[in-house]
């Protein structure tokens, strides 16, 4: 393994906030970017109020939310709505090879800090925009955040059964997607800036990232009409499909036959009237898929969640424990991947995240400090990197700037 | 934009949604060959929803197209000789618990040191559960995302369209990225291992950590069921809500999604919502005064807020919702800042202004048959338009050109089942 960085030696401007803008910087700042965290202790960020906080506590400098997103970082705190707070912006963006910002679109050009002015500064420098719809458009003024992307990318009319009102995908599902996608739009704007000293304006749409995802949904429509539909736990070509209750509180196991021959295994394994000829083929098992479903749920219903798993995974037929957060803690295939890393707070304590999701066998890429308390390094930021006299920072503090 | 991606050469031997990943590098600008055996890729055949030739068209979309049997010793030469001059060769995605043929990568490394192999499974190379029987829904249960995906208390539901290993494909992109930008550091090529089980974490927004770091009850779906005598009341300051069903509020014509967020930042969208009701005269006028940043959190934790109360304002926001029609409400969103969005369906987005203006979609020709399927996210300016999912083996001729095979040897290997 070497000691190279993939990415040492990268810049970063990071005004993004909540999640899905910070979880750019994220992955960057695995690979050894430096990345600057701006952020304000005064009107503080939505990811710092959200849990789960260590005891249950809700404490602002320990949301694992924040952490998760912000691990690697510096950080430096501005009160963005004072002019001097912009100034000092500039003078990052100037320092940059990159940028990133996730506020309402036409906000960066209000304060004075738009691409064209950053750019004149900086040409070389890449500004990512990351927004719910993107820089353009009619509804480019449209506010939100993921779970309004959810809706606007289709993924709240898949989720839910078929007789009662959709429910959509839990959580801010655009938040997930976006990141990535930029990302991965960044690096390769990243590999030409250090060929031909390029600059660039990315405008990655959180919404238009869920699109990508439905791609094959939205390629039926346009050739046949046809539009893809909540369906429950049901697939087409397997069952049971499904998820069902199993022995203790909130306990459910997930289950999916892909083929005759694995649902003649777990008949086996049911008994009773689980050998019934008319579940031996597909077309027998969709066709009573209540009748079936209740079956291996009154069979799972009294038994170990992890039992079940572990006994139809025996048999090659595809389950799992329903993991819950407890599940994750203890899952011993996470644990042998190290997906769960623990990092010293600098409050005292541990700062606990998820380790980098692709794992590179030379150069890994991986978390080295914990996420920044407000203002952590807001002298080393003004001071050693944009080299601001001790006198300059002394101002920009009694003027409430760095708050 | 990107043209740095122009010279880069991506072999793409996935299957189903993992094809994902070549998917984004083509649509970066990569040169992206999807590599099938002779008679097509099964994901040309079915192989998830809805259709395969959809999956195909919508995540192939930007490659081109060879055939080559990896059954056969002469067809892994091939794949050797390609690989010389390859930067980034992708695998994975099957999910059917057949075993693909083998590929020597200890010997493709050694011929071409620079090569970078990123590998996307359900759970990871090793490890206890690596040989897992796996599907969409065993990963999403496996990742977390599952769990808290709830209709009251009914089963945890998941999305009607498979994404597990779609997340691990789009990782994978960006750890092929990465690894290439390390290349040009170290010289090396490397292994990029990317496990869905830990993508699909991703999908989270962190609940999966409660229990590692001790919150217990955790829960984002229902109040805590045990809360400690005395103890303050548990306050959502998510901005997006995560009890899905509080969030839907039927109007005219369907429904649409709405959280009434409290707290310091996302708290003002709420006023901002009472202050226009107020202002056509369509709630209560004590509810016109709470401030939801700092005062509707404070008492609601000191217990001086009942919930019967927020209920009424509740009551009050959903009678005059329901007065409208979704695409009024996109423009009182827009006008007052309000965090309404219609729930669309794959039909109402298909048609939307919005993805019209910017080119979202973009029309290909596969032989003929025209299709839609989403284009490339950035640089679209630049775009050339993209490239329509290559047929089977549509352009063996050109690229096996390329390792000096010309046409008689290609019919040859074309007779003997090889391409």
């Amino acid at each position: 393994m070497s000691e190279v960085r993939p990415l040492a030696g990268l810049k970063v401007v990071d005004l993004a906030w909540v999640v899905a803008g910070p979880m750019i910087g994220r992955v960057l700042a695995d690979c050894g970017a430096e990345v600057v965290r701006v952020e304000s202790s005064q009107r503080v960020e939505t990811a710092r109020m959200m849990g789960p906080f260590p005891g249950g506590k809700i404490d602002l400098q320990r949301s694992a939310l924040f952490e998760n997103c912000n691990a690697g970082k510096l950080g430096l705190t501005l009160d963005m709505s004072l002019p001097e707070a912009h100034e000092v912006v500039l003078d990052l963006a100037t320092w940059g090879d990159v940028l990133i910002e996730s506020f309402a679109p036409g906000q960066m050009r209000k304060w004075g800090l738009g691409y064209d002015v950053l750019s004149a500064r900086n040409p070389r420098l890449i500004m990512l925009s990351t927004s719910l719809m993107g820089q353009n458009g009619p509804l480019s003024s449209l506010a939100g955040y993921g779970n309004i992307g959810a809706a606007l990318s289709g993924f709240q009319s898949l989720v839910g059964y078929p007789w009662r009102e959709m429910i959509g995908p839990f959580g801010p599902y655009t938040d997930y997607v976006g990141p990535r996608y930029a990302t991965a739009a960044l690096l390769a704007a990243v590999a030409e800036q250090r060929r031909s000293g390029r600059g660039a304006w990315l405008d990655i749409a959180q919404v238009e990232a869920g699109i990508q995802l439905l791609g094959p949904e939205f390629a039926a429509f346009f050739a046949t009409g046809e539009v893809a539909e909540a369906k429950g736990n049901r697939v087409p070509d397997m069952a049971p499909h499904g998820v069902f209750p199993a022995a203790g509180e909130d306990r459910w196991v997930a289950i999916a036959v892909r083929s005759d021959a694995e649902w003649a295994r777990l008949a086996a394994m049911i008994g009773g009237t689980a050998d019934d000829p008319r579940f031996a083929a597909l077309t027998g098992r969709k066709q009573d898929e209540d009748a079936l479903e209740a079956l291996v749920g009154t069979w799972t219903a009294t038994q170990d969640a992890q039992a079940v798993e572990d006994r139809l995974q025996a048999e090659a037929i595809p389950a799992h424990v329903v993991a819950n957060a407890q599940d994750i803690a203890d899952d011993p295939q996470l644990s042998h991947l190290g997906h769960i890393v623990r990092l010293p707070h600098d409050l005292g304590g541990e700062s606990v995240i998820e380790a980098s999701r692709f794992r590179l066998s030379d150069t890994p890429a991986e978390p080295r400090r914990a996420a920044p308390t407000f203002g952590r390094d807001n002298d080393y930021v003004l001071g050693t990197l944009l080299s601001y006299s001790d006198e300059r920072i002394a101002v920009l503090r009694s003027g409430n700037v760095l708050k | 934009m990107a043209a740095a991606l122009d010279t880069v050469r991506v072999l793409d031997m996935t299957t189903g949604q993992a094809l994902v990943a070549g998917n984004m590098l083509g649509k970066l600008g990569a040169d992206v060959l999807a590599i099938e055996p002779p008679g097509g890729s099964m994901t040309r055949r079915g192989n998830g929803t809805p259709q395969g030739w959809a999956l195909w068209s919508a995540f192939s979309a930007g490659k081109r197209g060879i055939t080559c049997n990896l059954a056969s010793e002469q067809g892994r030469g091939l794949i050797s000789k390609l690989a010389r001059h390859a930067h980034i060769v992708i695998t994975g995605g099957d999910l059917t618990g057949t075993t693909a043929p083998g590929i020597d990568w200890k010997a493709l490394l050694h011929d071409n040191p620079r090569l970078i192999h990123v590998s996307i499974t359900p759970f990871g190379e090793s490890g206890p559960k690596a040989n897992y029987a796996a599907t969409d829904l065993i990963i999403w249960a496996a990742g977390g995302p599952l769990f808290p995906s709830r209709d009251g208390e009914l089963p945890p539901l998941r999305i009607s369209s498979d994404q597990a290993m779609l997340h691990a494909g789009i990782d994978a992109a960006v750890g092929a990225l990465v690894a290439l930008a390390a290349r040009e550091v170290t010289g090396r090529g490397q292994h990029v291992a990317v496990s869905a089980q830990a993508s699909a974490a991703q999908a989270t927004l962190s609940v999966i950590l409660a229990a590692a770091v001790g919150h217990e009850n955790y829960s984002m779906i229902r109040p805590d069921p045990k809360p400690k005598p005395g103890a303050k009341k548990p306050l959502d300051l998510s901005g997006s809500g995560s009890r899905t069903r509080r969030s839907k509020w039927p109007v005219k014509d369907g429904m649409v999604e709405m959280h009434m967020a409290m707290g310091p930042s996302a708290g003002r969208f709420t006023n901002n919502l009472f202050a226009w009701l107020r202002g056509i005269d369509a709630c209560d006028p004590r509810f016109g005064e709470w401030d939801w940043t700092r005062q509707v959190p404070a008492a609601i934790e000191a217990g001086e807020l009942s919930d019967d109360e927020i209920e009424a304002a509740r009551a009050d926001v959903a009678a005059a919702l329901a007065r409208f029609t979704k695409a009024e409400l996109i423009e009182v969103s827009m006008r007052h800042k309000l965090l309404i969005a219609p729930i669309m369906t794959i039909a109402d987005l298909a048609h939307g202004e919005q993805f019209a203006a910017r080119r979202v979609f973009d029309d290909v020709e596969e032989a003929g048959v025209m299709r839609r399927v989403p284009g490339a996210l950035t640089g679209r300016a630049a775009s050339q338009g993209l490239r329509p999912a290559p047929l089977v083996g549509e352009h063996n001729a050109e690229i096996y050109a390329e390792i000096g095979i010309g046409e008689e040897a290609l019919s040859a290997l074309r007779a003997e089942g090889v391409i």
